[in-house]
């Protein structure tokens, strides 16, 4: 019997170890954030600035609105933007993206696949899905984890919401997609994978930078719309216990695009090392 | 490129005025070239001649330049999943999943062609890949055991047409004989086979027809039975009065080879008589012996001729 969609497996179980390492990563930080969050008070953690926390600090808690980082939620929502959460999202995409097209055509793989009856489309579907399912796992493992920490701890339980929990969970995920677009698009199109690990990098950092820098300096604010990080805003959900919709169509959206960008770009190349 | 019909009794392959450019480079320029059905067909040409940039273009990897392809009647890009089911396809220089076990690779291949792999358990036990060398991971194979694992996953699914790019690199003497003996049988089968190569004798065994192709274009299509009747005659001449080098005047168009008062020619059949009988005349020979040409050397009078003229003979 055939295995059904053998590129979305192959994808995976290439894989396999770095996503394990990675979802054990994000469950031990996520971890760490509930047992930080439960062991001081937000409130007492900040004391020490004296005249409050500034605005600025709210990119660092995932809210363009009125959740501060000194409080449950803020704290909360600071670990699903934190570096070291958005390193493990873009080391997933990163590879995973740069699997879909680029590294088979680096290492020469592509000839053994492509001549098979495989359509450039399903190729590209299939690998594409690999990134989806490699992001969702991800942010399930960092989701299941505060759902744990929030259900288990009842001073956390009052500030948040499970709710919440939820939608910065799927909030997460319409933020992978978007960066997963784009990577998709630069792995169409290039011959090797280091463009592709590059360009995730890029969007990724360059767009927390652009946001911080927008929410401290006024005359840059316009860059905020520019920054993924304007749209993804776990802070806000985990507070609100609601998913903001349009923020995260404007993810999905950015996400489906380069996906189909990324479509007439393989079609139209040469597939050969 | 529009999508094509697929006829049942067309010429194989069809090649008609194929060019791939790389930015402003020629990976291959004009070429024609068209293979019967059930031929088993070389393609020769030393290393950067374009044979591998014309047999991706062939498996629709590469997209043309300019000119027209016809496989088993089909394009190989608009027509590509019509196409693939009925192709075997081994590259040149084959990659494989290095983690991969050659049972997976082979499975995962398998189920990207979507035919029923029949011959796979055959092909593996005739090329001496027993169960546990499936089982190991890729990369501990060999050079050698990764080409038979890329002859079987070209075979396994049977196909009517197979395109093999230096299918004997790293293969041992006796599993190179077992090769030889699918080849012929693909051949028997009334399967189709182009088979690119720069080692002659390999063409020379199991080619009715050749292609020689150079620096991005044909110089030559030929029957190998002609190939063998037309081969040159290597004279060797010894010269006594050991001045060594000189010009020959019109045998200059033999290539002369000079080891010191030895002179070596390769002298067209039809030409031997007339022309040793001019060197004998002119020329101060102690010793003169003749003999037929290798097929590599009557490959090498062909390069050396003009390559602006194509000869097409069957």
């Amino acid at each position: 019997m055939r295995a059904r969609f053998p590129l979305f497996r192959l994808a995976l179980h290439r894989r396999r170890r770095m996503l394990a390492f990675l979802a054990a990563g994000m469950v031990l930080f996520e971890v760490l954030m509930v047992a930080v969050v439960r062991a001081v008070p937000p409130e007492q953690l900040f004391s020490g600035a004296g005249h409050g926390v500034p605005d600025t600090f709210r990119a660092f808690s995932g809210s363009t609105g009125d959740v501060s980082i000194a409080s449950y939620a803020g704290l909360l929502g600071a670990g699903l933007v934190h570096p070291f959460w958005i390193a493990m999202q873009l080391t997933a995409i990163g590879s995973l993206a740069a699997a879909a097209v680029a590294a088979d055509v680096e290492a020469g793989t592509v000839e053994l696949l492509m001549v098979r009856p495989v359509s450039r489309t399903r190729l590209l579907a299939e690998r594409a899905g690999a990134v989806v399912a490699a992001s969702f796992l991800l942010n399930a493992a960092a989701t299941l984890t505060l759902t744990a920490g929030v259900a288990l701890s009842p001073a956390l339980h009052r500030a948040v919401p499970l709710d919440g929990v939820l939608a910065a969970g799927l909030q997460g995920c319409a933020f992978t997609l978007c960066l997963t677009g784009p990577a998709l698009a630069v792995s169409a199109a290039a011959r090797r994978r280091a463009p592709v690990v590059g360009a995730t990098i890029a969007l990724g950092a360059v767009g927390f930078a652009a946001n911080f820098v927008a929410m401290a300096w006024h005359p840059a604010a316009p860059l905020r719309y520019l920054s993924p990080f304007h749209y993804y805003t776990p802070g806000d959900a985990l507070a609100h216990g609601t998913l903001g919709w349009g923020q995260s169509a404007v993810l999905a959206a950015v996400g489906v695009a380069g996906v189909c960008a990324a479509l007439p770009l393989l079609r139209r190349r040469d597939l050969a090392p | 490129m529009g999508g094509t019909g697929g006829d049942g009794d067309g010429p194989a392959i069809e090649l008609a005025a194929l060019s791939k450019y790389y930015g402003r480079k020629a990976g291959i320029e004009h070429l024609d070239l068209t293979v019967q059905r059930g031929e088993v067909f070389g393609f020769l040409g030393p290393n950067g001649a374009g044979k591998t940039t014309t047999i991706r273009c062939l498996v629709g990897l590469l997209r043309p330049s300019a000119g027209r392809i016809r496989l088993l009647g089909l394009d190989p890009v608009a027509d590509h999943r019509r196409l693939a089911p009925r192709l075997g396809y081994l590259p040149g220089e084959l990659r494989l999943y290095p983690e991969l076990t050659g049972a997976q690779t082979l499975r995962l291949l398998g189920d990207l062609q979507g035919a029923p792999t029949r011959r796979r358990g055959e092909l593996c036990e005739r090329l001496g890949l027993t169960a546990a060398d499936l089982a190991r991971p890729v990369r501990e194979y060999s050079r050698g055991m990764k080409q038979k694992l890329g002859l079987v996953q070209a075979l396994q699914h049977d196909p009517e047409l197979v395109v093999l790019d230096e299918p004997t690199e790293g293969l041992d003497p006796l599993v190179q004989e077992v090769f030889f003996h699918l080849l012929d049988e693909a051949s028997r089968a009334g399967r189709t086979v182009l088979l690119s190569s720069h080692v002659l004798p390999e063409v020379q065994r199991s080619c009715g027809r050749v292609a020689l192709v150079r620096a991005g274009r044909l110089v030559s299509v030929r029957a190998v039975s002609a190939l063998r009747e037309e081969r040159a005659r290597r004279v060797r001449l010894v010269l006594a009065d050991g001045l060594g080098a000189r010009d020959l005047g019109r045998a200059q168009r033999w290539s002369p080879q000079w080891h010191g008062n030895e002179v070596r020619l390769l002298v067209p059949p039809d030409e031997l008589v007339a022309g040793v009988g001019e060197l004998l005349a002119g020329l101060p020979v102690a010793d003169l012996s003749v003999e037929e040409a290798g097929l590599d050397e009557a490959f090498l009078d062909l390069y050396r001729q003009d390559a602006g003229a194509v000869e097409v003979r069957s």
